[in-house]
């Protein structure tokens, strides 16, 4: 099957950044998201953190696509084997985990569902060939690998930070110099949007029941204020300026 | 702030080596101790011909490298400090030697010094819990190797000053280090927050959710670290790398997100350390 159009379905960050991704390789037509039909190739569906959201949309795109209709789905706070559960046609979902600022790196990580048809990674990887990033294929487990140890990075430097052992600045400073981490954790957090690094937390606490994977507090509180980075711009180290303002009242 | 001129250091294996060569470099004096003549007279040499090959290297100067040389003092009498402004300990993370040295710091400088340790796995309130004056005394945790890697960690003990810690912010910029403020907490900043990248790698690995080399490829070339968990286990020490991870899951009395996984365990019993084993998680063995 050769792709011809990609439609994205999703309003958060990592849809507007796929969307300009593929904007900028003529050799694909993106559709939009209200004008889904059977001629589609490849549906990709971002929601993260709310997941009655999710179900809700990928429902919706089941309905108006055909039964064949590859459907990629992020999932970073859910296994790609409970999305493909919501659908009639399962075999056709495949479950992809990165972040907003994929355009960093050069590889995306993809996971089957059990219920899955192998037959369609490679209509998964021709995809992912139009925005210039390789696939890996992982085992269906939430938050893949990458998205999974970054957002326990994070964690720990949100326990960290709210506990007062060392200011943001600081944690962000120690972890590029002390370790030569290409962004320190908590910078890194505000450029993803720690809404996707709640979402896999949450995803992992849930799913796997272990205390180990308890989000901390403070990333609870910023995601509830809508602190949560990205293109608003607040996130930890606003949340640490404006306590120290008000420790200075 | 009194002004910093030859330091103490205690300790010539890798990081008290490692420290010496940094500060000379960086033109102060030092004193290097350590208690057997031979061990810290090699500790000498081995910085000196390191300088001989930054100069080869055209990183430093000949001149610089001549006057670092000059610069470097050996000595295995303690009471070698006693005109210390600072001493910075690197001797074995053992509790009772780090307490005997301490003991024998406040006795030998005079009161206006600073003592630090640069202990990664002791708490400096621990070391200092004894002593007639802890609030001169900090933590100064520098990383391997110590001559290149700009981080510094400045550990606060409950009864630390924040003069001190001031003072040795200030003293770390001169050596051209980027210093950090940090409470005494197991692990500190680096140690503590740089465990899931280890920790949870493993867990992944040993669930078959992908093998190290896909873990290593993946955090590289989606995550833009330069190296993977496993590559980097192998390179550390896989016997070091699990040591920090039980120190702080100890630290922390039994906290599950720092809880050293047993695959690590066994790599470590049955003697694969990493690179210095030839084989670890990957073989070497060229």
């Amino acid at each position: 099957m050769t792709i011809k159009t990609v439609a994205i379905i999703g309003d958060n960050l990592i849809a507007k950044e796929l969307s300009n991704s593929f904007q900028e390789n003529p050799h694909v037509h993106l559709v939009d998201a209200k004008a889904l039909t059977e001629q589609v190739d490849v549906v990709i569906e971002t929601t993260n953190l709310d997941k009655e959201e999710k179900k809700r949309r990928v429902e919706e795109i089941e309905a108006s696509v055909s039964p064949t209709t590859l459907i990629l789905s992020t999932t970073l706070g859910v296994t790609a084997t409970e999305v493909a559960s919501w659908l009639y046609h399962p075999e056709r979902l495949i479950g992809f985990g990165t972040f907003a600022n994929f355009r960093k790196g050069s590889l995306i990580e993809v996971a089957l569902p059990l219920q899955a048809d192998a037959s369609y990674l490679q209509a998964a990887t021709d995809t992912f060939s139009f925005i210039h990033q390789d696939i890996e294929v992982v085992e269906d487990e939430v938050g893949f690998v990458f998205p999974r140890i970054l957002s326990m990075i994070v964690n720990e430097a949100a326990y960290a930070l709210s506990e007062q052992t060392a200011e943001a600045e600081a944690i962000d400073v120690a972890m590029k110099k002390g370790t030569n981490y290409p962004m320190g954790p908590l910078e890194w957090a505000n450029e993803i949007g720690l809404d996707d690094i709640f979402a896999v937390l949450s995803g992992l606490y849930r799913e796997l029941g272990e205390e180990r994977y308890r989000p901390a507090p403070l990333i609870r509180k910023l995601v509830y204020a809508g602190w949560i980075g990205g293109e608003t711009d607040k996130c930890f180290y606003h949340y640490q300026n404006s306590k120290n303002k008000e420790l200075s009242v | 702030m009194q002004q910093i001129k030859t330091v103490g250091v205690i300790g010539s294996g890798t990081m008290g080596a490692g420290i010496a060569q940094l500060l000379v470099q960086n033109g102060y004096p030092v004193i290097l101790f350590d208690i057997d003549e031979t061990t810290v007279t090699r500790a000498k040499e081995a910085i000196e011909s390191k300088l001989d090959r930054l100069v080869v290297k055209e990183r430093i100067t000949h001149a610089t490298s001549e006057k670092a040389k000059k610069n470097l003092g050996i000595t295995t009498d303690m009471n070698s400090f006693a005109n210390c402004r600072l001493v910075i300990e690197a001797a074995p993370e053992r509790l009772e030697i780090k307490r005997s040295i301490f003991s024998k710091l406040e006795e030998i400088c005079s009161k206006d010094s600073i003592l630090t340790s640069n202990t990664s796995s002791l708490s400096i309130t621990e070391i200092s819990g004894q002593s007639a004056n802890p609030e001169r005394i900090a933590g100064l945790h520098f990383f391997n190797p110590a001559p290149i890697m700009p981080l510094v960690e400045v550990v606060k003990g409950l009864k630390t000053a924040s003069s001190t810690v001031d003072t040795l912010v200030q003293f770390a910029q001169t050596i051209n280090k980027s210093p950090v403020m940090c409470k005494d907490t197991p692990g500190f900043i680096v140690n503590r927050v740089a465990r899931p990248f280890y920790n949870e790698a493993l867990r992944i690995m040993n669930d078959k959710i992908a093998t190290p080399s896909q873990i290593d490829r993946i955090m590289k070339n989606a995550g833009n670290f330069k190296m993977g968990p496993f590559e980097l286990q192998d390179l550390i020490g896989i016997d070091i790398n699990f040591a920090t991870t039980k120190s702080v899951y100890e630290g922390f009395h039994g906290e599950s997100r720092f809880r050293p996984h047993y695959y690590q365990e066994r790599m470590v019993q049955s003697g694969s350390l990493g690179r210095k084993t030839k084989g670890g998680f990957f073989d070497y063995d060229n």
